[in-house]
């Protein structure tokens, strides 16, 4: 058990190295994906908070003024870029398609944890290179930000990785089902777009949606993790979050799992 | 010896929807559709023995790719039961995957991006190899066929034939016992064909694994194959050896007629579209 | 004239053939109003959250600004129908090959490559679009529905815009072989215009009706339904409208001399 479990690691270990080192290949992509992107996002959302405030004719908004919602856009626009899954799904729904994935299922290791590990990877490294925005901006515009609250909010985004794997799994397994799945995936991120606060601090609506939306395993992906590092949540919710992240990953796993199962044995290994 | 892959009414159907033609119909279809099955391959029962390699021949659609892919797990049977070294194969069990091998000529299954040194130390990985033995084997393999020099290059940078030997010495890393060849010369060159069968001939007598192979390609199945496994419309219609095929269509054949193989298998295609 | 029969005719057989294909795949009418249904959802929420903090934002109050929201959905609904699918693939084709096969045909090269595919399952967008649209318009207290008479000429201008800028960098894929990143920063690019154009800075705001033309797309649109008629930024739009043409036409040619053909 000890043996298989470290067999495993190391060849996980070596996908997430994979994707590290095929993404750094086209610079320009890379570039363009984890910086240029982005810093557009950013200053978009900052640009409306801007509006906000000059209509609201206030100085602050639920207690806040206007420097927690401008840090809330900067940080919240690097969070989203980590938790959110385009390429990947992508790939694995097109590999699906295609029928490449013969060349997966023929090994002896799940498709599961071979894209798992390369997520991984690939939102590590991208993490630490799209850091320099946030941090060069939260240093010039002198924006509030609790650093040493930094490794827990990651630790939270990195858990919700799991999640946000389990859900692309689930849309790919679909694949096998019915063709053309691609607007899955954008209709999902439409959906998180809202719901993991990306596009305003979830706690600005109303009641009783407001609760929801924040008990809901989504919000670890941005409004959980920002809110907490720019001081508008306590450690509490942060808890709350690991846990309803966990009950996410074991419904959609489940889910998934039956999923796949069924899937692959209707499945008539297209292409040659 | 011992008997490694065994099928008992392998069966496998498809179902299709049915496109119609013009605008009314497609809409008609959008609202209720028209499903046809086809049998893919019907109730197969054969047996294979170890270390013999196996030529799987059969017009395009006869049922080749359908029962390669359901012995190395890639579909599951309708149908019927099949054992390869003792496991199902469609139940993929990591035991049995470590195994064996398949290649599809037409695919790749080396990483794009990267250089097939860089894949191939991925594959030990995958396959828990030792990573120095797996290199040393890299390192032979790709001496047998004459590439040492294009391991470090991307493979998207390889012309189709080194990408076809690099995706070889990939199938071929862990040292599999069942080896599934799907066209593993197409749309290569003579020269490169050449090496290719020269390569599995002696890869063969050195380690002795059991291949099934498909080829278009009569020469490939006329030098390597020890049976041949003749497949028409989802039945096996022929096992045995290739010169007893030879034989015993040239005892079929009016007397002073003497055809080889090549002949006998471009007779036995035309027929069978001839039917169709 | 012959000319324009004969394209108007081209676009009719190309548009039934698009809708033919796309019955096929049954689920994807319901995927593609549902994807969208969660983007509109997404865009009104936040302004309607936003709204309940502020009285304004830019000019405009709530009532105003779900009709701003209304002519965005519209006119990216008639976006996805005519163009979406088109300019989203071009890249693709480019690099299959696919570019050879149309240029070897005896009509307007940017014409096809614009037109070929129409993406018939939008046509369930338009509706949903266009229902918000009239209620939003139901909501605005004394609302001048003449005004709508604008849209004949501003929308098409919007469309123009939209298409030229979407149309230049999906042709620098004939250059570069390679644009997949430009359509990510477009992405962005096409978010701007999908705000007011009062919220931006003055400079801001007159790069977006010149330069980069994403206020004409609903900012102009929306004002025209909404404030007293400015004739000149109206003239502009239009002027503006033709002189994209003028461009892409330009542009396309220009790509096209550049371009090595993929097979090659």
């Amino acid at each position: 058990m000890k043996k298989s479990f470290a067999v495993f690691w190391k060849r996980n270990l070596a996908f997430a190295k994979l994707a590290i080192v095929s993404n750094l290949e086209y610079r320009l992509n890379y570039f363009v994906d984890a910086v240029l992107q982005p810093t557009l996002t950013t200053g978009i959302e900052i640009l409306l908070w801007f509006a906000v405030f000059r209509g609201a004719a206030t100085t602050e908004i639920a207690g806040f003024s206007r420097e927690y919602y401008l840090a809330y856009a900067l940080w919240g626009a690097f969070f989203a870029r980590i938790c959110t899954s385009w390429m990947y799904e992508f790939r694995m729904i097109q590999e699906i398609d295609s029928g490449s994935i013969n060349a997966i299922l023929t090994r002896p290791m799940t498709y599961y944890e071979y894209y798992f590990s390369q997520l991984m990877g690939y939102k590590f490294i991208t993490t630490i290179v799209s850091m320099v925005i946030p941090l060069l901006a939260i240093a010039i515009f002198n924006l509030p930000t609790k650093f040493e609250r930094l490794p827990l909010a990651f630790a939270l985004e990195f858990y919700y990785l799991i999640l946000v794997h389990s859900i692309s799994f689930v849309i790919a397994a679909s694949a096998f089902y019915l063709n053309k799945i691609y607007s899955f995936t954008g209709a999902k991120n439409l959906a998180l777009w809202l719901l993991t606060g990306e596009l305003f601090p979830l706690d600005l609506m109303p009641e009783p949606i407001r609760s929801l939306v924040i008990a809901l395993p989504f919000s670890s992906g941005v409004y959980v993790p920002v809110g907490y590092l720019t001081g508008r949540l306590e450690i509490a919710t942060v808890w709350q979050s690991f846990l309803s992240v966990t009950a996410g990953i074991v419904i959609v796993n489940a889910f998934g799992a039956i999923l796949w199962k069924k899937g692959l044995k209707a499945y008539t290994g297209t292409g040659a | 010896m011992a008997i490694v892959i065994e099928t008992q009414d392998l069966t496998r159907v498809y179902k299709s929807y049915q496109k119609p033609e013009g605008f009314t119909n497609s809409l008609k279809g959008f609202f209720k559709r028209q499903y046809q099955h086809k049998v893919a391959l019907d109730k197969t029962t054969l047996q294979i023995e170890s270390g013999q390699i196996v030529g799987l021949v059969g017009a395009n659609g006869a049922g080749k790719t359908t029962l390669l892919k359901m012995l190395s797990g890639l579909v599951t049977p309708s149908g019927g039961d099949a054992r390869v070294l003792g496991y199902r194969p469609w139940e993929r069990k990591n035991e049995f995957l470590r195994q064996i091998s398949i290649l599809l000529g037409q695919k790749n299954q080396l990483w794009w991006d990267i250089s097939p040194a860089d894949s191939y130390s991925l594959l030990a990985r995958v396959y828990d190899l030792d990573p120095q033995a797996a290199r040393k084997r890299v390192e032979h393999l790709a001496e047998m066929l004459q590439c040492t020099h294009v391991l470090h290059t991307q493979l998207r940078r390889l012309s189709l034939g080194e990408r076809m030997k690099m995706e070889i010495i990939g199938a071929l890393l862990h040292e599999p016992q069942v080896l599934f060849l799907d066209e593993p010369t197409i749309g290569l060159d003579i020269v490169a064909q050449e090496t290719i069968r020269e390569f599995l001939d002696q890869y063969v007598k050195e380690k002795a694994p059991t291949i099934i192979l498909t080829s278009h390609y009569m020469d490939d199945i006329a030098k390597l194959a020890d049976k041949l496994l003749l497949i028409s419309k989802g039945h096996i219609v022929y096992q045995g050896t290739v010169p007893e095929f030879v034989a015993k269509s040239n005892s079929e054949l009016a007397e002073n007629e003497e055809v080889d193989f090549e002949e006998v298998i471009r007779r036995f295609l035309e027929t069978e579209s001839r039917v169709r | 004239m012959k000319t324009l029969l004969k394209y108007l005719g081209l676009y009719k057989a190309m548009f039934r053939a698009s809708f033919i294909a796309d019955l096929e795949y049954r689920v994807n009418f319901l995927t593609r109003i549902v994807t969208d249904i969660f983007w509109y959802i997404a865009q009104i929420v936040t302004f309607e959250v936003l709204f309940h903090h502020t009285q304004y934002i830019g000019a405009w109050n709530l009532e105003q600004m779900r009709v701003f929201l209304g002519v965005v959905f519209v006119v990216d609904a008639l976006y996805m129908i005519i163009l979406s699918e088109n300019l989203d693939q071009f890249s693709e084709k480019v690099r299959k090959g696919d570019l050879d096969l149309l240029l070897a045909k005896p009509a307007n090269s940017q014409f096809m490559i614009s037109f070929q595919k129409a993406c018939t399952p939008a046509i369930g967008n338009l509706v949903i679009a266009t229902a918000w649209f009239v209620y939003s318009l139901m909501q605005m207290p004394n609302f001048e529905w003449l005004r709508l008479l604008w849209l004949i000429i501003l929308i098409p201008c919007g469309l123009v815009a939209l298409y030229a800028m979407r149309f230049t960098m999906a042709s620098t894929a004939v250059i570069f072989a390679r644009s997949e990143n430009l359509q990510f920063i477009w992405y962005q690019i096409y978010r701007l215009g999908m705000r007011p154009d009062s919220i931006y800075v003055p400079w801001l705001k007159w790069f977006l009706l010149t330069a980069l033309p994403v206020g004409v797309i609903a900012s102009v649109p929306a004002k025209a339904l909404l404030e007293p008629p400015a004739f000149e930024l109206f003239a502009w739009v239009v002027i503006l409208a033709g002189i994209l043409i003028y461009l892409t036409n330009k542009f396309w040619k220009f790509a096209l001399k550049s371009y090595s053909s993929a097979s090659s």
